[in-house]
C-alpha cells in the first residue's frame, strides 16, 4: 500500500502538489478560526447557579434556596458532582458535568429543572446561571474613574455612585454587545438608590408604620395603560401616568391624613440618594473605584475578543461625560501576544536554523528548500487538525513542537534520494531520464522509509500515556501530546507523498553528490574513533553502563516541580482577613496595602476586588480581596537587572508591614484557575458529611486530633465554617402574646429598618433605580438604638423592640458547604517525609478506630492522593504496555529480538544527556522536561534503527561483521548527524529564549538538546560495539526485515 | 547477554522516569495546597514593629479614670404642666360685659381678663389672671350669660411636662429626681429636667408606665403634644479605669482589649462595668496607666486569626 502511495505520488506529482496547495490553504483558513490563548484551559465542564438573596443569612440561604436548587439538580444525566456554598445573601451551586458534555445541553437541562425549583423559593428570589465561560474568561478589566476636578451636571464631584451608574447604564450595555463577550461583570461603587429614611419617633408621632410608608410609595408610583376610546373615526390611546421622577416628587407623596391634614413622606422621613448594602467593592491604587470585567464566551479567541473589547472601550469613552474615563487595567492580549510572539520566535528561529543545517549538510539548495517546505506545510495541517479536535493554540500545545523532529523523516528521504540519484548519474555517466529518475526516487524513498516511520510511531507511542492523564494534568498536557502527534503524522504523510513527488519534480539536471566540508571532516575524524571504539568495545560499553547508573542516581537527587509556571508578567495578591471583617474595614486595610505596594517603583497599578462582584462567579466574603499588581514594562524598571523573584521578595516585605492580613501571592490566570477547579487541594482531604454543623465541627476536630498524632502529617486544617458575628433578634413569644403581636410584625420592622424594604422603582429613561425604605445609618449602626426600635401595636401605641425580642450577638456559620446534596466539612492535611499511600492507610485505620460518628454521619477520603493513585495506576499499566509495543514495533521491523533490543538500548543513554543538561542549567525535573524525554526516545530510536538497518544491509551483502559495521556506520554518519543537528538546533532558540512564556518551554528544549548529544554519541560509538558483541559470529539473517511496509 | 541486561535496564529506566513524572505531578499539586503560615512569637502575643504600627494606623491610648454617663433612652410626649392652668369662671353668674383677651394673647398675673355684671347684685366685677401665661380657650363674649363652662383658660407654658413611656424592663431603673435630657426629634433643641412623678398605674395597651419630667420652657419651643426623644441619666459614675469603646473586640465570646506589653500586644479578656456611647468601665483585667490599642484594634484581631483565614469553595 505504501509502495503504491509513493508510486502514485511520483506519477501524479502535479496532482499531489495541487492537493498540498489545497491543504495548505485549508490550514490558513483554519488558522483564522483557531482559539488562541496563553495557556491551556483547565476548567472542567461546569455550570454555576448563583442565587442572590439580599438579607438572608447563610443558614436561611441554605434552607430556603441552596437545598431547593440541589434537589432540582439531583438526577440530571451526565452530572459528575455537585457542590454548593451558602453564605450571606448568596447561594452558589456548582454542577460539574462529565468530560465532553456539551455545555449548552447541560445548561438547558439545568434551566428546565430550575423553573420548577423557583416556584418553591421565596418570592423575588431568582436563581441565575453563571456566564458561559471558563477560568480563562476574564480577559479584560477596566476601571471607571473621574479626573480630578471633573464635576457632575449638578455641580458635584463624581462619587462612587455616579461612576457606578455610568458603568451600569452607559459602558456595560455597549460592551456586552461585543461579539465573544458573554458577560460584563461589575464590582465597586454603589448602585444608585433612592433612600427614604424614616425617623422612628416621627412615625410614632403620626401613628404610622414602615408598612404604611411602603404602601403609600407603591400606590403613588405607577403608570397605567387604560385601553383606548374611539372618537370621530380616530382611536385615542389612554394612559394615566403616575410615576414619580425625582426626590421632590417622592417627598410630596401623601402617607396619611391626620386631623384633616395630609402627612407627606417629607413629614416622616428624609428622602435622598443612598448607598446599597453592597457585598463587594473595588479599589485602584489605594482608592475606591468601579471595576468592570469583560468575560469571554467559552471557546472564544481571547486575543480577538479582548482586542475587540479594547477597541469598543475607546468608542465608549467618547460617550462618557467629560472628565470620566474608563481605563483598561488588564488586557489579556498583552500576555497572549507576548506568549505567542515567544512561541513564534522560537518556531521561526528554529525553522531557519533547520534550513541552514539542511543547506550546509545537503549542499543542495533545492533539496534543502524542498525539505524545509515540510515545516510550514505540516504546521498548516496541524492547524486544521487542531481546529477539528478543538485543541487551542497555546504555549503548551505549540510549545513542544520541534521542527527538527518534524523534518527528520523528510531529511532522511531527501538525503537518500540525493545519494541514490547522484550515484545512479555517476554510474550511468549522464543525467537520468524521467522514468529512471522516478524509479530511483521510489527506491531511495522505500529504502529509508522504515526508520522514519518507526521513529514517528515511537514518538506517538510514548505520547500515549500522556493522553491517558485525567483531571487537570490531562487538560494541561493532552493538547500538547495531541499537537505533537498530529504534527508528526502530517509530516509523515508529507514525506510519503509530497517529498517524493517534489524530489521527482524538482531534482532534475545534474546532481552533484559530494560530502561538504563538515561531513568530510567528520568522516575523517569518525573513522579512527569508530575503529578504536570497536576495538575497546567492552571498555566503552562498561563506561556507558556506569555513566547511565551515575546519571540515574543524579536524576533522583534533582529538584522537582509539576509544571514550570508561566510567568504571566503580572502578580496577583490575595489578601485574607478573618471572617466577619466588614467591607469597610477590609477596604481600609486594602487601601493601606495598595499604598504600600505602590511605593515600589516597578509597580504600575494595583487594583483589587474586595468581596463578591455583581455576577458572583467567585463568591468571596468581604474579608477577602483579589488584587492584581500590574508591573511596568521591564525596560522601564529603575534597575533593569532586578529579577521578578527579587521584586516578589520586595513586595512580600512591604506586605509583611501590614498586620491583620494573610497573603497568597500568585498570578492572575493561576488565581482564577485555582478558584474554579478547587476541590480539595491538599494531599489528603477527609470529608465529614452530616446534618448538624456543631456535630460536624466536633467530629472534624476529633479527626484533626487523630491526624496530628500521625507521623508525617503537616498543616492539618479544619475547614473554617464559623466565625461570622451574627446578631440574632429572637422574638419572645410570651411577650408577643401580651401585646397581641405576630412574630412577623417584629421581623418586618427589623428587616425594614436594617436591611431596607424595596418600595418600587424610579425610571430615568432606560435606567431604573430602586426606592428603598430604610432607617438612617446612625440608627442602624447603633445596637442600642436598634434595641428601642418602636414596634407599632395593633391598637395604637408602640413597644420598643427589646421588650418583645432578645438581641444576642454570637458567632454563627460563616458559610455552609455542601457536596452532592449533603452538608460537609473538610479536614485537610499534607504529607511530608513519608509515602502517601501508607499514610492514608494509617489515617483510615486510626480514624475508624478512634472517631465515633453518630448515625447519619459518614466520611469520605479524597484529595490529590486520589488523583495520584489513579494516575500511578494508569501509568503503571500504560508505560509497560507502551514499552512492549515499541519493542514489538522494532521486532516487526527487524524480525530479530536481538536487533530490536540493540536499538532499544539506546534509549537510556539518550536520556542521560537530557538529565545532565538539566542539571547543568539548574532546571528541576518537571512534566515539560518529561515530554522532552519522550521526544528523545523517538530521536534515539530513529538513529538506532537507521544504524542497525545499515549494518544489516551490509551484512546481507555478505560483508563480515566488522566490515559491515564500519561501512554501515560511515554510510549513515551524514544522515545521523543531520537528524541530530536539525532536532537539536530546532530547539536551540527555545532553550535560550528568555521572553514571556519561555520558562515553560525551556526545560523541554534543554532536555532534547542535551539528550541528542548523548544519543548521537551513543549511536555512533556505543551501538557499533554493542552490535559487534551481539553478532559475534556472522550469521545469515532472514531477509524479511520490513514486514510493516507490506 | 549484555544486551538483555540493557533491555532490562532501559525498561526500568523508562518506568522510573514515567513514575517520576507521576510522582512529581502529585507533589507539585500538593505544593499548591499550602497556605502561608504566619509566624508569631509567644502564644497569644502579637509582635508588631514600629513600622507596622504606623502602616496599619493603630493608635495607642493610656487607660485612665473617667466618668461614664449611664443613660436610658426613651420616647416621650410634651404635655401641658397641669399645675399651671387656670380655668377662668365667674364667681357670681351674670352677664359678661367685657372680655379683654382673645385666644393666644399673653397675660400677666393680676391682669383683668373679663368683667361680669352679677345677676344678683347687678354689680360689675373683674376677674383677673392668676398666672403669667397665654389664653388658650375663650368661651365667653360680651352680652352672654355665664354658665358652668369656663369663660377662658389661661395656661402657663414656661414649664412643661414630658410624659415618658417606661417599659417593663426599664421600670426598676427609673427613680424620682433623676436627671432627664430632652431632645427634639431633629436633635436641634436640647434641655434638661428632672423626673417629678412616676405613675402608680400602668397602661394596659402597651404595658408602659408613665414617668413625668418637668422642664423649663422659657421660649416656648417645647409645644405640648409633640413627640420628643429623652435620655434618663441613671448614674454618672466616676470609674477608676475606663477605655474607649472602639478598643473592644469580641474574641471567643469575650470582650478583649489589646494591651501593649514588653513583647508586643497581648489580647486581654476584660470584665466590663457600665458603659455609655463612648466609654466603658473596666472592672477586671486592665489597670490605669496601661497602654491599649484604641483605633483599628480590629487589625490586631485579624492578625491573631489570619492563620485560619482561607478562601474555601
Amino acid at each position: 500500500m505504501i509502495d503504491k502511495l509513493i508510486q502514485f505520488s511520483i506519477a501524479r506529482r502535479w496532482l499531489v502538489m495541487f492537493l498540498v496547495l489545497v491543504i495548505g490553504a485549508l490550514g490558513v483558513w483554519n488558522y483564522q478560526h483557531l482559539p488562541i490563548d496563553a495557556v491551556p484551559d483547565i476548567t472542567n465542564v461546569q455550570v454555576q447557579i448563583n442565587t442572590e438573596a439580599p438579607g438572608y443569612s447563610p443558614l436561611e440561604v441554605e434552607q430556603r434556596i441552596t437545598y431547593l436548587v440541589e434537589l432540582a439538580i439531583t438526577g440530571l444525566p451526565y452530572v459528575e458532582s455537585t457542590r454548593s456554598l451558602s453564605r450571606y445573601a448568596l447561594s452558589q451551586v456548582t454542577v460539574v458535568f462529565e468530560k465532553g458534555t456539551d455545555i449548552y445541553f447541560a445548561r438547558n437541562l439545568i434551566n428546565e429543572r430550575l423553573q420548577q425549583a423557583k416556584s418553591e423559593m421565596p418570592s423575588g428570589i431568582e436563581p441565575v446561571m453563571g456566564p458561559v465561560a471558563t477560568g480563562l474568561g476574564e480577559i479584560f478589566h477596566y476601571a471607571v474613574h473621574a479626573k480630578p476636578g471633573a464635576l457632575q451636571e449638578n455641580g458635584e464631584p463624581y462619587d462612587a455612585t455616579a461612576l457606578r451608574t455610568l458603568q451600569d447604564w452607559v459602558i456595560r450595555p455597549q460592551l456586552r454587545l461585543v461579539p465573544g463577550v458573554t458577560e460584563v461583570n461589575t464590582i465597586g461603587g454603589f448602585e444608585k438608590q433612592f433612600h427614604i429614611t424614616p425617623e422612628p419617633a416621627r412615625l410614632l408621632a403620626y401613628q404610622l408604620s414602615f408598612d404604611n410608608l411602603v404602601a403609600a410609595l407603591e400606590k403613588n408610583n405607577a403608570n397605567i395603560g387604560a385601553g383606548y376610546i374611539e372618537k370621530n373615526g380616530e382611536q385615542y390611546l389612554i394612559r394615566a401616568p403616575g410615576q414619580v421622577a425625582d426626590i421632590p416628587a417622592i417627598e410630596k407623596i401623601i402617607v396619611a391624613r391626620r386631623d384633616g391634614l395630609p402627612i407627606t413622606v417629607a413629614d416622616v422621613a428624609e428622602v435622598g440618594f443612598g448607598k446599597e448594602l453592597r457585598t463587594g467593592a473595588a479599589t485602584l491604587d489605594g482608592e475606591e473605584t468601579v471595576l468592570g470585567t469583560a468575560v469571554m464566551l467559552l471557546g472564544g479567541n481571547s486575543r480577538t475578543v479582548s482586542q475587540a473589547v479594547s477597541a469598543k472601550l475607546v468608542e465608549v469613552n467618547k460617550t462618557l461625560p467629560e472628565g470620566v474615563i474608563a481605563e483598561p487595567v488588564y488586557d489579556r492580549t498583552v500576555l497572549v501576544d507576548k506568549t505567542i510572539a515567544t512561541v513564534q520566535a522560537n518556531l521561526a528561529e528554529g525553522a531557519i536554523l533547520v534550513v541552514v543545517v539542511l543547506l550546509v549538510m545537503l549542499g543542495n539548495v533545492r533539496a534543502a528548500l524542498l525539505t524545509a517546505m515540510v515545516i510550514p506545510l505540516s504546521m498548516l495541517m496541524l492547524m486544521t487538525g487542531m481546529v477539528q479536535t478543538k485543541v487551542s493554540a497555546n504555549l503548551m500545545s505549540l510549545g513542544a513542537l520541534d521542527f527538527g523532529l518534524i523534518v527528520d523523516g523528510a531529511v532522511i528521504i531527501v538525503e537518500n534520494c540525493i545519494l541514490r540519484l547522484a550515484g545512479r548519474q555517476h554510474h550511468l555517466g549522464r543525467t537520468l531520464k524521467l522514468d529512471e529518475r522516478f524509479q530511483t526516487v521510489f527506491a531511495a524513498t522505500r529504502e529509508v522509509f522504515t526508520p522514519s516511520l518507526i521513529s514517528v510511531l515511537v514518538v506517538i507511542l510514548v505520547n500515549l500515556p500522556i493522553l491517558a492523564l485525567t483531571g487537570v494534568e490531562g487538560k494541561m498536557f493532552t493538547p500538547m501530546a495531541m499537537a505533537v502527534i498530529m504534527a508528526l503524522l502530517s509530516a509523515l504523510v508529507l514525506s510519503l507523498t509530497f517529498v517524493p513527488a517534489a524530489v521527482a519534480l524538482f531534482m532534475t539536471g545534474h546532481i552533484e553528490e559530494k560530502d561538504n566540508f563538515i561531513v568530510r571532516h567528520s568522516k575523517r575524524f569518525y573513522a579512527p574513533v569508530l575503529a578504536w571504539a570497536l576495538k575497546f568495545r567492552v571498555l566503552v560499553l562498561s563506561a556507558a553502563l556506569i555513566f547511565v547508573v551515575l546519571v540515574g542516581a543524579l536524576a533522583t537527587r534533582m529538584g522537582t516541580e509539576f509544571i514550570p509556571n508561566l510567568d504571566e508578567g503580572d502578580i496577583a495578591i490575595q489578601a485574607l482577613r478573618i471572617p466577619g471583617t466588614s467591607l469597610t474595614q477590609s477596604l481600609d486595610m486594602q487601601f493601606q496595602l495598595e499604598k504600600a505596594v505602590l511605593e515600589i517603583p516597578e509597580v504600575k497599578t494595583y487594583f483589587s476586588r474586595v468581596g463578591t462582584a455583581e455576577v458572583a462567579s467567585d463568591p468571596m466574603g468581604p474579608n477577602i480581596s483579589d488584587g492584581y499588581v500590574m508591573l511596568k514594562d521591564h525596560s522601564e524598571w529603575p534597575d533593569p537587572d532586578k529579577t521578578k523573584a527579587q521584586l516578589l521578595e520586595e513586595i512580600g516585605e512591604k506586605l509583611s508591614l501590614l498586620p491583620g492580613n494573610a497573603f497568597e501571592i500568585s498570578q492572575p490566570i493561576q488565581l482564577r484557575f485555582n478558584e474554579l477547579i478547587s476541590g480539595v487541594r491538599s494531599d489528603l482531604g477527609i470529608k465529614v458529611f452530616g446534618d448538624d454543623l456543631t456535630q460536624l465541627l466536633k467530629s472534624g476536630g476529633e479527626i484533626a486530633a487523630v491526624l496530628n498524632g500521625i507521623e508525617g502529617a503537616e498543616g492539618v486544617k479544619v475547614e473554617q465554617v464559623s466565625g461570622l458575628p451574627i446578631l440574632s433578634i429572637n422574638a419572645d413569644r410570651s411577650a408577643l402574646y401580651r401585646y397581641g403581636l405576630n412574630v412577623a410584625d417584629v421581623q418586618d420592622v427589623v428587616a425594614a429598618a436594617t436591611g431596607g424594604e424595596e418600595a418600587g422603582l424610579i425610571f430615568e429613561g432606560d435606567q431604573r433605580f430602586s426606592i428603598v425604605v430604610r432607617v438612617a445609618e446612625r440608627v442602624r449602626g447603633d445596637l442600642r438604638a436598634l434595641e428601642r426600635l418602636p414596634i407599632p401595636l395593633p391598637d395604637g401605641g408602640y413597644v420598643p423592640l427589646r421588650e418583645v425580642a432578645s438581641l444576642t450577638l454570637a458567632p454563627g456559620p460563616n458559610q455552609i458547604s455542601r457536596e452532592n446534596g449533603k452538608r460537609r466539612l473538610v479536614v485537610s492535611a499534607n504529607v511530608r517525609g513519608r509515602d502517601l499511600g501508607g499514610f492514608v492507610a494509617e489515617v483510615q485505620g486510626k480514624v475508624a478506630q478512634q472517631v465515633k460518628l453518630p448515625p447519619g454521619y459518614w466520611l469520605e477520603y479524597g484529595g490529590t492522593f486520589e488523583q495520584l493513585q489513579s494516575a500511578t495506576q494508569r501509568l503503571s499499566l500504560l508505560v509497560p504496555v507502551t514499552l512492549v509495543m515499541i519493542f514489538a514495533l522494532l521486532m516487526m521491523t527487524f524480525g530479530s529480538a536481538k536487533d530490536a533490543a540493540l536499538v532499544f538500548s539506546g534509549v537510556p543513554l539518550a536520556l542521560t544527556g537530557g538529565v545532565i543538561a538539566l542539571w547543568l542549567r539548574d532546571i528541576p525535573l518537571s512534566i515539560t522536561a518529561g515530554v522532552g524525554f519522550i521526544t528523545l526516545c523517538g530521536v534515539s530510536v530513529l538513529t538506532g534503527v537507521m544504524m542497525v538497518s545499515a549494518f544489516r544491509d551490509e551484512l546481507n551483502r555478505g560483508e563480515s561483521v566488522e566490515q559491515a559495521i564500519l561501512g554501515g556506520a560511515m554510510l549513515r554518519l551524514r544522515p545521523i548527524l543531520m537528524v541530530a543537528l536539525v532536532a537539536a538546533l530546532g530547539f536551540l532558540p527555545m532553550a535560550l529564549n528568555t521572553s514571556t512564556g519561555a520558562e515553560v518551554q525551556r526545560p523541554l528544549a534543554t532536555v532534547v538538546i542535551g539528550g541528542i548529544i548523548s544519543s548521537t554519541l551513543l549511536t555512533l560509538l556505543v551501538l557499533p560495539g554493542l552490535y559487534r558483541l551481539a553478532w559475534r559470529r556472522p550469521k545469515a539473517i532472514d531477509n524479511n526485515g520490513e514486514p510493516i511496509a507490506e | 547477554m549484555k544486551s538483555k541486561n540493557h533491555v532490562n535496564k532501559s525498561i526500568i529506566q523508562l518506568l522510573f522516569s514515567c513514575f517520576a513524572i507521576a510522582l512529581l505531578s502529585g507533589q507539585a499539586l500538593a505544593e499548591t495546597g499550602h497556605g502561608e503560615e504566619a509566624e508569631h512569637g509567644e502564644e497569644g502575643h502579637i509582635e508588631l514593629t514600629q513600622e507596622q504600627i504606623q502602616h496599619s494606623g493603630i493608635t495607642l491610648v493610656t487607660a485612665t479614670s473617667g466618668t461614664i454617663r449611664d443613660v436610658l433612652p426613651v420616647y416621650g410626649v410634651v404635655a401641658t404642666n397641669a399645675e399651671r392652668v387656670q380655668s377662668v369662671t365667674a364667681r357670681f353668674d351674670g352677664v359678661i360685659r367685657e372680655v379683654k383677651k382673645s385666644v393666644g394673647d399673653p397675660v400677666r398675673k393680676g391682669e383683668t381678663l373679663v368683667t361680669v355684671e352679677a345677676n344678683e347684685s347687678l354689680k360689675t366685677y373683674s376677674i383677673v389672671s392668676a398666672l403669667n401665661g397665654v389664653i388658650t380657650q375663650r368661651n365667653a363674649n360680651p352680652g352672654e350669660q355665664t354658665t358652668d363652662t369656663p369663660l377662658l383658660v389661661v395656661q402657663d407654658f414656661s414649664t412643661v411636662w414630658v410624659e415618658l413611656s417606661i417599659f417593663p424592663k426599664d421600670v426598676a431603673q427609673v427613680e424620682l429626681g433623676q436627671q432627664v435630657r430632652v431632645l427634639s426629634l431633629d436633635s436641634t433643641q436640647i434641655t434638661e429636667g428632672k423626673i417629678i412623678y412616676i405613675a402608680p398605674l400602668g397602661q394596659a395597651g402597651n404595658q408602659a408606665i408613665t414617668a413625668r419630667a418637668l422642664i423649663d420652657n422659657p421660649n416656648g419651643i417645647w409645644k405640648p403634644g409633640l413627640f420628643v426623644n429623652a435620655q434618663i441619666t441613671r448614674a454618672e459614675i466616676a470609674a477608676p479605669v475606663v477605655i474607649r469603646n472602639e478598643a473592644l473586640q469580641i474574641v471567643e465570646d469575650n470582650p478583649v482589649v489589646f494591651v501593649r506589653g514588653e513583647e508586643g500586644f497581648e489580647p486581654r479578656t476584660v470584665t466590663l462595668g457600665r458603659t455609655d456611647g463612648e466609654l466603658s468601665e473596666v472592672v477586671v483585667g486592665l489597670s490605669a496607666d496601661e497602654v491599649y490599642v484604641s483605633k483599628n484594634s480590629f487589625i490586631l484581631k485579624s492578625e491573631m486569626g489570619k492563620e485560619d483565614a482561607e478562601h474555601g469553595h
